[in-house]
């Protein structure tokens, strides 16, 4: 049996790596009590596997992960057992089976949205978005792998949305992940800088969500899973 | 995080009494920078409290040279790091472990030392600090000093003789002992031990369940201070055992068991808690580690029975090149019983072997080095003959310190020209895919001092950590240069503690702590070694006479075979 779980990873652990993260599902899941599968071979591993990479110093509203079971378990059941068991910052949300020929989530996930929570009184972030959306590129030093090579960010802008309260503004961007354009947040962050956001304004940032995208529609990787 | 005495002293303090215990490290010096900058006072991992807001800060002393990072944070926590210098508005300072066997060269930072098994004593010590939080401190200290195991050396006077030897140490209050008794488990399978230690989100250094088979080790090394101090043998039995693993894969989710002690090939049990725990837990992808293996073909079997035991490299300590030169130590293996275990390991997929040898044992000569690169080149075409592909083989020499209650105590070690020269030697005959790495001979030479020191060597210290000296045990921090100065300056002749050979008359300054292994049972396995003979395990061939049991009455406990 497969399942796939959503799963809100907290501020708490923004500092916590990829394999650190496996680390901690792996322990809860034995914890847990969880009948997971093994893989053949001469060291075997759990079978679970985590969508795109939580960039270490974010957190996760809205993060996946893939699981092989060698029994059945009630989705519900396995939640309650795994939040059990997880340490309080990290909290299974919602979890479905899924076909074995499901394709993984590396593969599906192809983008992302970014959250960026300012300190409210700072520009007009109105305008500030139209002026972003209307500019035909946006050119940054690539960070990653290619390092310092000119990167056009704009292609893999999708969506921006802005929200302004009394406390604080809100800044959420859609973005591309995954092969064609990914668009990291680091990135994302230097292109806030040059188009007028104050660094000093800027008091957390958060991944919240991972989607698979159709034309103009931005899916779930729970609700998409054929 | 790694260390199993900090989890088991933790866990004691927590969960078994009134008292509570947080956690405090070292911070690396970038972070230090910071803190030191920004006047952030060192602090506690579970409240965030600065270390001046406890009772009492505790150290474990595991390496002679961490000293320099005991000021450090006694002082980034601002407490006075020289214990005539604390009040009672200031927490007690105290430290455990293997160093503090011989306590002298640190005794005048400590208000005390815990000296033997802590879950023993710790709790004792609390309870009476409790209890007399509100007299002087030092009344506080004379009713501290007369627990058992615990040795407070501001209420001693020390003399020493006019060629600077110690003459003697004195209580200077009738209640004080004169000699400090180190306290120990009598059933280490009763005893406490954390079924939910800490687990760490980052990576750890042995990141892995660890059960404690056994305390204690009866072989006998001559160079062995381990061996010697944590006598006797006392072991856990295989149910113990089982309840533990169990409780801790519960608790952790660890993926991993490893059973710890000094030698985990000696349990009496290991073959039936390897395979049982193998047997229960394997299907579910947790394995079964062991540390360390004891040079023989058996221990080969029973690691090719051990699942995830990655065949990658096979680690033995055979320790010295030639026979004649391991039976002066007493390491009880013949080239006949390593060529055995290589030829099994290589049989059985191994492709790389490391070996632990040291240099600069007593009696040795080039011949024994020699046979130390003999030895390497023999397992070498071992391995390229039953491997599949060419072996790698590497060896690791470390240069020998002889150490405080142990038969080597009255040696002169090396100095680090002749250890720099024995090493130039053992290059110059470099073969192929066989790699020969050395210790650091300044670091050695300078644990060297420590561990026969006395408390002359305070000043010293605090001298080298003023200059900046931190992190010795860390190769890119060690400054000997700086500690060449302090010594100097403090006017310490560095030779005087490592490069001198005792009497047996001469008496040592921690000649007081009594450890329960008689002075004369040690004189009588130097000689042993001078005249090349060695001592049996007391477990197969019956006493050996080096006191323990009858000074402490205690036994031998062994009950991993039951």
């Amino acid at each position: 049996m497969r399942l796939r779980a959503e799963y809100r990873i907290g501020p708490e652990l923004k500092f916590l790596a990829n394999l650190d993260m496996m680390n901690v599902i792996g322990r809860t899941l034995r914890r847990a009590a969880i009948p997971y599968a093994l893989s053949e071979g001469f060291n075997p591993h759990i079978k679970l596997s985590l969508g795109t990479v939580l960039p270490v110093g974010l957190w996760g509203e809205k993060e996946y992960f893939d699981l092989e079971l060698t029994m059945p378990v009630e989705t519900a059941s396995f939640i309650v057992a795994m939040n059990n068991a997880f340490p309080s910052a990290i909290t299974i949300k919602n979890c479905i089976p899924i076909d074995n020929r499901t394709p993984s989530l590396m593969k599906v996930i192809n983008s992302a949205s970014y959250t960026f929570k300012l300190c409210s009184g700072g520009i007009n972030l109105d305008s500030w978005r139209e002026e972003f959306l209307s500019r035909k590129s946006l050119v940054v030093k690539s960070r990653g792998k290619k390092k310092d090579l000119d990167k056009d960010l704009r292609p893999g802008i999708f969506r921006i949305d802005v929200n302004n309260s009394q406390d604080f503004d809100i800044i959420n961007m859609w973005v591309s992940s995954g092969e064609t354009i990914n668009v990291r947040y680091d990135e994302l962050n230097d292109i806030l800088m040059a188009t007028g956001i104050d660094k000093q304004n800027i008091q957390d940032v958060y991944r919240s969500g991972n989607y698979i995208k159709h034309g103009a529609e931005f899916f779930s990787p729970l609700e998409q899973v054929n | 995080m790694s260390h199993i005495g900090g989890k088991i002293l933790y866990g004691l303090v927590n969960e078994t009494s009134n008292h509570l215990i947080e956690r405090v490290f070292a911070p690396w010096p970038d972070m230090e920078d910071i803190m030191r900058k920004e006047r952030i006072p060192l602090f506690s991992l579970e409240s965030f409290r600065p270390l001046t807001d406890f009772d009492v800060v505790g150290f474990s002393l595991q390496y002679e040279l961490s000293i320099t990072n005991v000021l450090n944070m006694l002082d980034m926590a601002g407490i006075p790091v020289w214990s005539e210098d604390r009040d009672e508005k200031y927490p007690l300072v105290i430290a455990g472990g293997p160093v503090v066997f011989n306590p002298e060269p640190y005794a005048d930072f400590f208000d005390a030392f815990l000296i033997g098994d802590g879950e023993e004593v710790l709790l004792e010590f609390l309870d009476c600090y409790d209890q007399n939080q509100d007299i002087p401190r030092q009344d506080l200290l004379i009713k501290l000093a007369q627990i058992e195991g615990v040795y407070v050396p501001s209420l001693y006077t020390v003399e020493y003789n006019a060629d600077n030897t110690f003459r003697a140490i004195e209580p200077r209050y009738p209640e004080v002992p004169t000699r400090v008794k180190k306290r120990v488990i009598k059933s280490l399978d009763t005893a406490y031990y954390p079924d939910k230690p800490i687990l760490p989100y980052m990576e750890i250094i042995h990141d892995r369940a660890v059960l404690e088979v056994m305390r204690g080790c009866q072989r006998g090394c001559r160079f062995c201070h381990a061996g010697i101090v944590y006598r006797p043998v006392r072991e856990r039995s295989i149910d113990t055992l089982k309840r533990q693993a169990r409780a801790q894969l519960e608790n952790t989710g660890y993926e991993e068991i490893s059973l710890a002690s000094l030698s985990t090939l000696d349990y009496t049990g290991v073959n039936k808690l390897v395979k049982e725990l193998v047997e229960e837990y394997g299907d579910k992808g947790i394995g079964v580690s062991l540390p360390s293996l004891r040079v023989d073909a058996f221990s080969i079997d029973l690691a090719n029975e051990v699942q995830k035991v990655r065949k990658t490299t096979l680690t033995l300590a055979p320790e010295a090149g030639t026979q004649r030169l391991r039976d002066v130590i007493n390491k009880n293996v013949t080239d006949e019983q390593l060529f055995r275990a290589v030829e099994a390991a290589f049989k059985s997929g191994w492709l790389s072997v490391k070996l632990y040898f040291m240099i600069g044992l007593p009696s040795e000569t080039l011949e024994d080095l020699d046979g130390i690169l003999e030895l390497l080149q023999k397992v070498k075409a071992i391995g390229d003959n039953y491997a599949r592909k060419p072996v790698e083989v590497r060896a690791s020499l470390a240069s020998f310190v002889p150490k405080a209650h142990t038969p080597f105590q009255w040696y002169a070690q090396d100095s680090s020209a002749e250890v720099e020269e024995k090493q130039h030697h053992m290059m110059k005959s470099r073969k192929k895919r066989i790699k020969v790495s050395f210790h650091d001979s300044q670091t050695s030479y300078l644990e060297g001092v420590m561990a026969r020191g006395d408390r002359q060597l305070s000043k010293a210290i605090f001298r080298a950590w003023s200059k900046g000296c931190k992190f010795d045990g860390w190769s890119e921090y060690f400054r000997s240069d700086w500690w060449a100065e302090a010594m100097q300056e403090s006017g310490i002749d560095p030779d005087f503690y490592t490069h001198r050979s005792r009497s047996y008359d001469e008496v040592f300054p921690w000649d007081f702590i009594d450890i329960g292994v008689n002075k004369d049972f040690l004189q009588r396995e130097n000689e042993k070694a001078l005249q090349v003979t060695t001592s049996p395990d007391c477990r197969v061939e019956g006493c050996s006479g080096c006191g323990i049991c009858p000074n402490f009455e205690v036994d031998l406990d062994i009950r991993g075979a039951n």
